[in-house]
């Protein structure tokens, strides 16, 4: 990789991980991008794509589990898994915090996904070379 | 220098959830990013049309919250010229002061920004 240019990305992930392709691109683009030596700022889940953070997500055995690779790769490269509070709570996704601020019986956020506001994705838009909305 | 991000809308204001949370999504990068520029093209343009009735199909009307862009001191709103007279929508129709392009001006517009969020 020393002769090639190093990217940094961040991540712009909007489709349901259970329904939509563009969620699987993502993860193979961001897996593809960390192999091939480029760095990711990190993933912000917006929209639909804060399903991905949910740790309920239970596929059939021979069907591939999204927020299980999303949280291997997370933690293999150090890379952080945003996700939009306002944009999971209208969605059920929630942390510990939240749950016991809004007198939620459970929370079911996924480690190592944090719930964050739409200024990170601002952060991660300036701190980046390029942004890839999915 | 700060980065030119450009939000295209592409989408009717209700069916999906896409046109409320980019609004969302622009006015909070408004806070961090003064060259925020607006797109609205394709069905998007309904999106400004004024007078919606979301509640009745139990939808929440965010179209006052386009009023917060002015405050925002969002300037740059861009409307696709064609959009709007294949849908028969004049500019006095439009809920906030725009700027209308033509589909060329619009392509000249997007290929200055940095970053794209389209939605």
């Amino acid at each position: 990789m020393s002769d090639h240019q190093v990217t940094k990305f961040t991540l712009l992930v909007t489709g349901n991980p259970a329904s939509h392709q563009s969620a699987s691109n993502a993860y193979q683009f961001c897996s593809a991008a960390l192999k091939a030596g480029h760095k990711v700022s990190g993933v912000f889940f917006y929209l639909d794509g804060v399903l991905t953070a949910s740790n309920l997500i239970s596929p059939a055995t021979d069907e591939v589990n999204l927020p299980d690779l999303w949280a291997n790769l997370a933690k293999e490269y150090q890379f952080p898994l945003e996700v939009c509070v306002s944009a999971s709570l209208r969605r059920g996704i929630v942390n510990q915090q939240e749950a016991e601020q809004l007198a939620l019986s459970n929370y079911n956020l996924k480690s190592p996904f944090v719930l964050s506001g739409l200024g990170q994705l601002a952060e991660l838009s300036a701190s980046c070379d390029r942004l890839v909305q999915f | 220098m700060e980065k030119k991000i450009g939000i295209v809308n592409r989408r009717a204001p209700h069916g999906t959830t896409h046109a409320r949370e980019a609004l969302d999504l622009s006015l909070a990068l408004s806070a961090f990013n003064e060259s925020l520029s607006l797109f609205f093209m394709g069905d998007g343009v309904y999106q400004l049309l004024a007078k919606h009735q979301a509640d009745v199909i139990l939808q929440k009307d965010f179209q006052p919250m386009l009023q917060m862009l002015e405050l925002y001191d969002v300037e740059q709103i861009y409307v696709c010229q064609r959009s709007l007279s294949v849908r028969n929508i004049s500019v006095e129709q439009l809920v906030i002061k725009t700027t209308l392009l033509s589909t060329d001006e619009i392509n000249l517009h997007l290929a200055k920004q940095d970053q794209l969020m389209s939605f």
